[in-house]
């Protein structure tokens, strides 16, 4: 499909979710950190079952195929997520 | 399904799973994961090339992530009019300096503050994100519905992490 157009609806949907789950605010995101509010948990494991379900349900049909897994280099995912998450819970984002 | 769409809260286990169906479009239709931070990474490459081309003349931007308008920066356009839409049509929407009440009860209402804050921590978050090679929606969510190891990890780290650093903020009110 286009483009330009696909890529928009694909994240106007991922955008109307985001707000819709209230992840755009910063109180949502610091107080999972704080364990007491999980939406972001919720919200975030809801979409990967949900995906996971689809995406191989319609891969054992053969209907598409599988994109390229991100790479895991244990390193770089662990360093990156110990600053990723300072930045998170520390802006809210 | 009007009343739906003009509440101003989902469920997160019903927003979630619309979010999971745009995942699953997105990979059978374009076969691409969606993520948000590399789209910065793009503009910012672009920006470097525009500034001073030297800048952008490292592995980084030649093998990584390459500059340029990417499928993902038309993904974060769409991302801002979808949640401005649902913003706007619940009442949600409103221009604020500081908006998050929370943070008012807790740092005060000075601008600098948060904005200070928010543009330090959009830095580390980028920074990370860029280490790890990608963020929550496209390492965390879209490596994690493959299983993928990088995702765990990620996700491992970023509490490991973050804990401690809402710990720090939050002092005995944690």
């Amino acid at each position: 499909m286009n483009e330009i157009i696909l890529p928009l609806v694909l994240g106007f949907g991922f955008g109307w979710s985001l707000q819709k789950a209230g992840l755009t605010k910063y109180h949502k995101i610091v107080n999972v950190f704080r364990f007491t509010d999980l939406a972001v948990l919720k919200f975030m494991m809801t979409a990967l079952a949900v995906a996971m379900v689809g995406v191989f349900a319609l891969s054992t049909f053969g209907l598409i195929t599988l994109p390229t897994v991100p790479a895991t280099y244990v390193a770089g995912n662990l360093v990156g997520g110990l600053i990723f998450g300072v930045g998170m819970a520390g802006a809210g984002f | 399904m009007i009343a739906l769409l003009k509440q101003k809260e989902w469920s997160p286990y019903l927003a979630g799973a619309l979010l999971g169906v745009v995942y699953i479009a997105s990979i059978a239709v374009s076969g691409i994961i969606p993520g948000a931070s590399g789209a910065f990474e793009n503009v910012a490459g672009l920006i470097a090339q525009a500034v001073s081309p030297a800048l952008a003349n490292n592995t980084y931007f030649k093998f990584v992530m390459p500059p340029g308008i990417s499928w993902e920066v038309i993904l974060l356009a769409g991302v801002f009019v979808g949640a401005f839409a649902s913003a706007k049509l619940s009442g949600d929407f409103k221009l604020a300096a500081v908006p998050d009440e929370q943070w008012r009860k807790m740092f005060g209402n000075s601008i600098w503050k948060r904005w200070a804050i928010a543009f330090v921590g959009g830095i580390i978050i980028e920074y990370g994100a860029g280490i790890a090679g990608g963020c929550t929606s496209g390492l965390a969510v879209g490596g994690g519905l493959f299983l993928a190891p990088a995702a765990f990890i990620f996700m491992a780290g970023m509490f490991a992490s973050g804990i401690p650093t809402a710990i720090l903020m939050y002092g005995r009110k944690f």
